[in-house]
């Protein structure tokens, strides 16, 4: 495994440093085989959008990609993070669930806004449940360490043609599983995710037609709209935190590893730019002028709750959460309608960079055995089935009569599905290739394929685009502080100079060697 | 070290002094049954004679401390050894369990000792833990001994018996609930917000969110959780005072305040001392709880304690070497200054929290 | 260390009036009103939030919508946010483990403090210097520090187990010098008779020198059992799987961070009942344990015990 070595200084922990070459990718990946299962969708993929598909497939048209339940019945815990609340343990979609598949499953669900901290607290220890989602953005401190020291190389039941025993995994991009080989071995099991859809500024479509009102357009017009809009009054606040959104207007390089960009032949991190001095300071100035809605600057509550119940016009959030609200509000509101508003640049156009083919992966603990293991795979095959399928349908959906009800030829969710299939668990266990697929509410589907399609022409590769690289130990924890600092600085609680002061602190402490460290990995690369 | 502050206790610590005139020579069979017991003279004379029979006179005494001690050396000495992880560069993930992984995790040295100093965040960390005890000094220190006085003024029994349990019950609720009281009455979905509101007296009021007010409201929370409980003790003091010292010095014409100030005060100072050398000797430490459950709320740089510090950068973060020195100069410090504060009330006259030797 | 503690005899009427020595001026009218103010405000300044959560748990939707939000004066009563709590579900789930939790290791607390107090309670016993020595340094040193008990928890393999909370906090010092001295307190006499027929020390503990303890007993069991009730931290570091936390982690879930209980989305979110309604009454199921046993014990230390404790 010819991993950059080189650099490492003889630091504890495991895994190689560095990322594995387009040459090892070529033994580590499996085969990819399109389903026997798969349609044509009816919004066709442009450009690396996102299929989409807005007919109702009638149940008995579906077709069956686990034709019996593969499971041998065993019993699994697995750790995800969830947001929402939490279903019942035993609860019918569950229990129908298991039932398919053939195991049990133990969720250990945490909440999602808090999953970092007690994913530190749970890899450290020796009672790792058997699956284990991480998130991208959890991917700080000694977290790749973990995941290469605590969790199986998959490699052995997947790489090439061995992954042609699980046909829903073969159909999965191969990009995807690209991005899933971590410390040179293949360990994840992707959650595959569109190429922009991370962060997507939504809008209540319903409340700005009513007053006339269209999206606002560039920086200074979005502050000055807010202003016009919130009234604390009547309890209503143009928007949430809009942090992330700021980080896509001002262009700002994304997280580790694609922090770092080349610019006059020299590497830039994130931190380092003024991109990413600006965005904190827009972010500011929302704040300061009082448009984002008080429970947001106290970080309580649910925004999602907030943007339904009309108290905020505008939050940023991921592509996961459109179909939920929308689904979610059809019978209580049916007024309601949201849609995404287009990002703008900081001065014209605007910088939309590249998500890897996934950024959120179940990993299986290593102390399994390979028949367990393989057990495991079957779970995330079911899990992993495409679109018109009928395990799609209850992984999505949940038991017919129970969780959904058939009215005027499409599904709809009952207020028990609503309970319990709407807070996901299962998509983290592994995904099919992204598509978009709500015949309940085809008219979202269409705005978000639309909304990707405006803006794919706007999207970038970051320079270290597509895998996984393994800094070595002695950075890990380098970056740690920037996310609380950042919450700080634009609720005014910190200066932007104190941000300057951490940044300078930063090159400082490793920075500079961390840089360095980036540009040997490219040297060596392009001299191999 | 001393003993407990025991009024009326028959015996001293020390045992077998001129002090303990024992009954029990009055009866002839205590000797026979129990042997020669405190008052005997046989004390690590005999050798390993005299050590057999007390073994086993006072086994059963022995066995009845060791699940504590068995409990105290797991749970407190035993982790004192783990401290040595500060030296090292200790992963979780260098082998399997603690002791593979400490055996292939790298020895740096002081290394982390040197990053600490470094870090602004940490300095950050005991700036605000200085403040807010010095806040809590200042602020919620006189609370509950003007409350002692103010009960203790109180002739009618009832009231006084029905003052003290109000007055003790929030030391009984956990940080969780204090916290969550006070957001239902100053926080933005809270009482005073609701009737702002109402009134239209402006909107946005949320004391629990504001990052400059939180050493104020801490404080509030710790006057408002401990000090009804705090006043147990000084009314303990003030009823062990000599009436007769009030009536002697009331004939001689000193006035209510007068009083207060020559007998009363003087009579608190020696459980003032202590409790001020405990005060300064806990000066690190502000506690935990109530500032990890505001984090989120007032936000990082307005909360991080050292506890906190320690926590953030150990568990949530990972650096355990890290956060272990940062643990072992605060405890070394915390020490340091418990030893200090007890000299200069030693200086003072008083007793402190050990015994002058 | 010194313990603080103070044993005094606080054995005063409970009913009447103490009356004024002949010595002392009467109270001027200003003196008392201002007294009389003042001790209102620091009682109602207690008092008064907990009506408001109390209140406001107790009424129903429609007072709740009325009013906007916290209730004052309650008028519509409702007991629905507290039959939806406890019929199972998470509330009730968490409610029942944190009951488990006090009760087992106040028991588990007691056994082992009281049988330690007595153990230590002879000045010149064997060892009585050295083992004495192993609880005091404890004290001084304040623990080994966050890191290294974590990490001994991890190495035991404790994560997730309610032993993580219960043995760390089990053993209170400050709690067994407590009883210790009350113990050195009791009159030798019945002691050295019993020894004379021939009763072993666990005979005597059990049977002479508990029952003649009750008071302090109880005092150092409600210290014990508060604390484990109240405990948040040893939860939140040491257990990760959501279902297994206790009330308090459970109530800062739902009053501080604003989520809704598990399985109760549905009967929030369409209003059926309050989310305030149902913060207040996890707040109250939180609070009434300890507002009912404190009252009850604290007559014990008033009636001639313990009191003291710089931070019982």
């Amino acid at each position: 495994m010819p991993l950059l070595a080189a650099c490492g200084s003889g630091e504890s922990g495991g895994g190689g440093e560095g990322r594995s070459t387009e040459e090892d990718l070529k033994s580590i990946l499996p085969t990819y085989r399109q389903s026997d299962t798969a349609i044509d969708p009816d919004i066709p993929s442009e450009n690396g959008s996102s299929p989409g598909y807005t007919t109702f497939i009638p149940t008995a048209e579906l077709g069956v990609s686990v034709p019996t339940p593969k499971g041998n019945g065993g019993t699994f815990t697995a750790m995800t993070p969830l947001w929402g609340t939490p279903p019942r343990a035993g609860n019918e979609y569950w229990t129908a669930m298991d039932e398919a598949i053939g195991v049990k499953m133990n969720w250990q669900t945490q909440d999602g806004n808090t999953y970092g901290e007690k994913l530190g607290a749970v890899l450290a220890g020796n009672d790792i449940p058997d699956l284990v989602c991480v998130p991208s953005w959890e991917l700080g401190g000694q977290i790749p360490q973990a995941i290469s020291s605590r969790f199986a190389d998959l490699g052995e039941y997947l790489s090439g043609d061995k992954v042609l025993d699980y046909p829903n995994l073969a159909a999965i991009p191969t990009a995807a599983w690209q991005a899933s080989v971590f410390g040179g071995a293949l360990r994840g099991l992707p959650m595959p995710g569109a190429p922009i859809g991370g962060v997507i500024p939504y809008y209540r479509q319903d409340v700005f037609e009513e007053n006339g009102w269209s999206p606002p357009t560039d920086p200074q017009e979005f502050i000055d709209f807010a202003k016009d809009v919130t009234s604390a009054k009547n309890r209503v606040w143009a928007c949430e935190d809009m942090k992330w959104s700021s980080f896509v207007i001002h262009g700002v390089l994304p997280e580790k590893p694609n922090y770092f960009a080349m610019v006059d032949g020299k590497l830039v991190n994130r931190y380092e730019t003024d991109a990413f001095l600006e965005a904190l300071e827009w972010t500011r100035k929302l704040y300061d002028a009082g448009v984002v809605h008080p429970d947001a600057v106290a970080v309580q509550g649910d925004s999602k709750n907030r943007f339904t119940a009309g108290e905020s016009l505008m939050f940023n959030d991921g592509d996961g959460t459109w179909h939920n609200l929308v689904a979610e509000q059809q019978a209580a509101n049916s007024d309601f309608r949201m849609n995404a508003f287009d990002f703008f640049g900081a001065d014209g156009d605007p910088v939309l960079w590249r998500a890897n083919g996934a950024n959120i992966w179940t990993f299986v603990n290593k102390t399994l055995s390979p028949d367990r293991i393989r057990e495991a795979l079957e779970i995330a095959n079911f899990c992993a089935a495409p679109y018109g399928t009928i395990e799609q349908r209850m992984r999505g959906y949940g038991v017919e009569d129970v969780h959904y009800t058939i009215e005027n030829g499409v599904q709809v969710r009952t207020p028990l599905g609503e309970e319990q299939v709407a807070p996901e668990t299962y998509v983290f266990i592994c995904s099919p290739g992204s598509f978009v697929a709500y015949p309940d509410t085809p008219q979202m589907v269409e705005d978000l394929t639309n909304w990707q399609k405006r803006m794919l022409p706007f999207a970038q590769e970051p320079l270290f685009f597509g895998r996984q690289v393994q800094e070595p130990d002695r950075f890990a924890n380098l970056a740690d502080r920037f996310e609380a600092l950042e919450d700080d600085v634009v609720r005014g609680n910190q200066s932007i100079s104190d941000m300057q002061d951490a940044v300078a602190e930063w090159r400082r402490n490793g920075g500079d060697q961390l840089r360095d460290w980036y540009q040997e990995l490219l040297d060596s690369e392009a001299s191999a | 070290m001393s003993q407990s502050t025991v009024p009326r206790s028959p015996k001293r610590e020390g045992g077998g002094g001129p002090a303990s005139p024992p009954p029990k020579h009055r009866k002839p069979g205590a000797l026979r049954a129990g042997g020669p017991r405190r008052d005997g003279p046989p004390r690590a004379r005999g050798g390993t004679e005299a050590w057999r029979h007390r073994l086993r006179r006072d086994y059963p005494l022995i066995l009845m401390t060791l699940p504590v001690i068995g409990l105290l050396v797991v749970f407190a000495y035993i982790p004192i050894a783990g401290n040595v992880i500060a030296f090292q560069f200790f992963s979780p993930y260098a082998g399997d369990g603690f002791f593979q992984s400490m055996a292939n995790s790298a020895w740096v040295g002081f290394e982390h000792f040197q990053t600490m100093v470094n870090d602004r965040y940490f300095w950050d960390a005991v700036e605000n833990t200085l403040v807010f005890s010095m806040l809590q000094l200042l602020f919620y220190f006189p609370v509950p001994i003007a409350l002692a006085l103010l009960i203790n003024s109180i002739l009618h029994n009832k009231v006084r018996a029905w003052a003290q349990a109000v007055l003790y019950l929030p030391h009984f609720f956990s940080w969780v609930l204090v916290i969550t009281v006070f957001q239902q009455i100053f926080g933005g979905a809270g009482l005073i917000a609701q009737v702002m509101r109402d009134n239209g007296w402006g909107d946005g009021f949320d004391l629990m969110t504001d990052p400059g007010f939180f050493k104020w409201l801490i404080t509030f929370q710790v006057i408002w959780k401990d000090a009804g409980w705090g006043i147990i003790v000084f009314l303990a003091a003030l009823s062990m005072v000599n009436q007769e010292l009030y009536e002697s010095a009331a004939v001689d014409g000193a006035n209510r305040w007068r009083r207060i100030w020559h007998i009363t005060l003087p009579a608190l100072r020696p459980v003032i001392a202590l409790l001020l050398v405990l005060q300064v000797g806990n000066m690190l430490t502000v506690g935990m709880e109530q500032f990890l459950i505001q984090r989120t709320a007032v936000g990082v740089g307005a909360s991080e304690v050292l506890d906190t510090y320690v926590w953030d950068r150990g568990i949530a973060n990972h650096q355990f070497s890290y956060a272990a020195a940062v643990g072992i100069v605060k405890g070394i410090f915390s020490l340091v200054l418990v030893l200090a504060a007890n000299r200069v009330a030693h200086a003072m006259g008083e007793q402190g929290v050990y015994k002058k030797q | 260390m010194s313990d603080a503690s103070v044993l005094v005899d606080d054995d005063e009427e409970t009913k009447g009036k103490r009356t004024r020595p002949s010595w002392e001026e009467p109270p001027t009218q200003i003196g008392l009103a201002a007294k009389g103010v003042i001790l209102a405000i620091a009682l109602l300044a207690i008092l008064f939030p907990l009506w408001i959560v109390v209140a406001t748990s107790l009424s129903d939707a429609e007072t709740i919508s009325r009013t906007g939000g916290l209730v004052i004066i309650p008028d519509g009563i409702s007991l629905d946010a507290y039959r939806e709590l406890l019929s199972g579900g998470q509330v009730a789930n968490a409610m029942w483990i944190s009951v488990c939790i006090t009760v087992i290791g106040t028991l588990f607390s007691m056994t082992t403090s009281v049988l330690a107090a007595y153990g230590l309670s002879r000045m010149n016993s064997l060892w009585h210097r050295p083992l004495l020595m192993t609880l005091l340094l404890t004290m001084f040193f304040g623990g080994a520090g966050l890191i290294p008990s974590y990490l001994l928890i991890q190495t035991l393999g404790l994560m997730n187990s309610y032993a993580a909370i219960i043995l760390p906090m089990a053993v209170n010092v400050f709690n067994i010098l407590v009883l210790r001295a009350f113990f050195m307190n009791i009159g030798t006499e019945l002691i050295d008779s019993a020894r004379i027929d021939g009763a072993g020390e666990f005979r005597i503990l059990w049977q002479i020198v508990l029952p003649l303890s009750r008071a302090v007993l109880a005092v150092i069991a409600l210290f014990y059992a508060v604390g484990y009730w109240g405990n948040y931290f040893a939860a939140f570091i040491y257990i990760t799987e959501q279902d297994k936390l206790p009330l308090q982690n459970v109530l800062q879930q739902i009053v501080v961070r604003g989520e809704r209980p598990m399985g109760m989305s549905a009967a929030i979110g369409t209003g059926q009942i309050p989310s305030i309604a149902v913060q207040t009454a996890v707040m109250v199921l939180a609070l009434i344990p300890v507002a009912v046993l404190s009252p009850f014990v604290q007559k014990h230390f008033k009636k001639g015990m313990l009191i003291g404790a710089v931070k019982g």
